[in-house]
């Protein structure tokens, strides 16, 4: 028994290691609780408000979290701003003297709506977030880039159009986006709805690269295997669901396909948590119906997925794959005969 | 042994009675230097240590600034500035504490106190960043095709 009690603390240490490493298992139940207790804080006092969200938990992890949560769950999404500010870039985007004018004037704008209203754009949330941590003794970065939606217009990507953060914990750095993990605008009315998605805190790199770039790519994380401007423009579209849902987007590694009839196209994945077969399905959209199938070949051997489809008729086709009713990804297959 | 203690007695004597004055002035000059010593150390440390009130002005190029956070680095001590842009560090610094001044959209401060320096005003630049904003959506993505 007293042995026990010596081997005990090694048991415990060890463990908690392991944990943090990738942080898979800690709780954040009190770091979650102590960012919604605090939901009325204004962004009037940031050092009080950043100690009312720290003071109170240990690790560095918990306190970002706690930092990460409360932003993401009281900064709304200022979808008229952001709209006035895309337009007016893209107008401005070969005169530098009158976009730096514009880019004073707003964001004298969006940090005076951002602390009277709490309503901002992208560069609002990463700036918040990184403003409390660096209150909180934490090393952030705000990370300029391009980010892509099923929107982004690609042949309009000339410019960087998104920030997020990178945070510093356990001196190993990782990757968070909170403008997209607090909420979309509402498909009708634009206003903004909150919906906290879990998955763009600490993504896994690889995932988070199929959508974000960084416009200093050492902030992939990713090391060697950076991928390149092209790489990005043409890979599939991923959404929001798919980081609820996904570790990691394997293959098709591309949006666009040219194939020919009876071709069967292989679908990878890692998954974030078990499924079954029929939670998987396609929709599979030729522009004018769309019909949903469930795709044959499925191979679940948790974490990994696998499936196939075969293309049997000629056409172009919108390709959209679920998980239950959460919309993943999107490619499009056009499939010719063969000569 | 017998002979130390003679030995030690006879100096004792002549202590007393040769030099017993000198003995006396010495040891008081001894207490007035240790006096001296500790005189300035006790000047120095105040020195370090002396509290000194912090005040002034935050401004950026064009007017005053309301809200500008203040806190002692390293701690969670601090204030705002006032709707005039002034503020009182709330408690007392030392010489060697360091202010952090940051406000949204502002680049961020550091100030080193001293003695000679209680009252700052200080000027912030804004932060120089690129405003943006891509939002998410959940829309399907749709192929724009041939009509």
């Amino acid at each position: 028994m007293k042995t026990l009690w010596y081997i005990l603390p090694f048991i415990v240490v060890f463990q908690s290691y392991a944990q943090l490493s990738d942080f898979g298992t800690v709780n954040f139940y009190k770091a979650d609780s102590i960012a919604l207790a605090n939901k009325h804080e204004g962004l009037s006092n940031l050092p009080q408000l950043a100690h009312k969200l720290t003071a109170n938990l240990t690790t560095d992890v918990e306190k970002f979290r706690a930092i990460y949560l409360w932003v993401c769950t009281n900064i709304a999404n200022d979808y008229n701003l952001y709209l006035k500010n895309s337009r007016k870039r893209r107008q401005l985007q070969h005169n530098s003297k009158k976009l730096e004018d514009w880019n004073t004037r707003v964001t004298k704008e969006i940090f005076r709506k951002l602390l009277k209203r709490e309503k901002t754009i992208c560069t609002g949330y990463a700036y918040i977030v990184k403003e409390l941590s660096t209150l909180a003794n934490l090393k952030c970065k705000i990370i300029n880039g391009y980010g892509r939606t099923s929107t982004t217009d690609v042949e309009k990507l000339n410019a960087p159009n998104h920030s997020w953060n990178a945070i510093q914990l356990n001196n190993k750095w990782y990757l968070c986006d909170p403008t997209w993990a607090s909420g979309i605008p509402s498909p009708k009315t634009n206003a903004f709805i909150f919906q906290y998605n879990n998955g763009y805190f600490l993504t896994n790199p690889e995932l988070f690269a199929i959508n974000h770039f960084p416009t200093d790519s050492k902030w992939f994380l990713l090391e060697e295997r950076t991928p390149n401007f092209e790489t990005f423009i043409n890979a599939p579209i991923i959404y929001s669901k798919a980081y609820t849902n996904l570790e990691l987007h394997e293959t098709p590694k591309t949006m666009h396909h040219v194939i020919t009839k009876h071709t069967t196209v292989d679908f990878k994945y890692t998954l974030l948590k078990p499924i079954t077969d029929k939670d998987i399905s396609l929709v599979i959209d030729d522009g004018y119906n769309s019909k949903t199938i469930h795709p044959k070949n499925i191979r679940i051997n948790t974490p990994a997925l696998a499936f196939n489809h075969q293309f049997n008729s000629t056409g172009f086709y919108d390709v959209h794959f679920y998980i239950k009713k959460d919309l993943i990804a999107t490619y499009t297959f056009k499939v010719e005969t063969i000569n | 042994m017998t002979k130390q203690l003679n030995f030690t007695q006879t100096t004792l004597g002549a202590f007393k009675s040769t030099f017993g004055i000198i003995g006396i002035v010495m040891i008081t000059l001894l207490f007035s230097n240790t006096m001296q010593a500790q005189n300035t150390a006790t000047t120095s440390t105040t020195q370090a240590e002396q509290e000194l009130t912090v005040t002034g002005t935050v401004a950026d190029e064009f007017e005053r600034l309301e809200g500008v956070s203040i806190i002692k680095k390293g701690t969670v001590i601090g204030t705002a500035t006032d709707k005039n842009g002034a503020f009182t560090f709330p408690k007392p610094l030392k010489t060697g504490d360091v202010l952090l001044f940051s406000y949204i959209g502002y680049e961020e401060i550091e100030i080193k106190i001293d003695k000679n320096n209680t009252v700052i005003n200080l000027v912030l630049t804004t932060d120089a960043i690129e405003v943006v904003g891509a939002l998410q959506t959940d829309k399907p993505y749709k192929s724009k095709r041939k009509k």
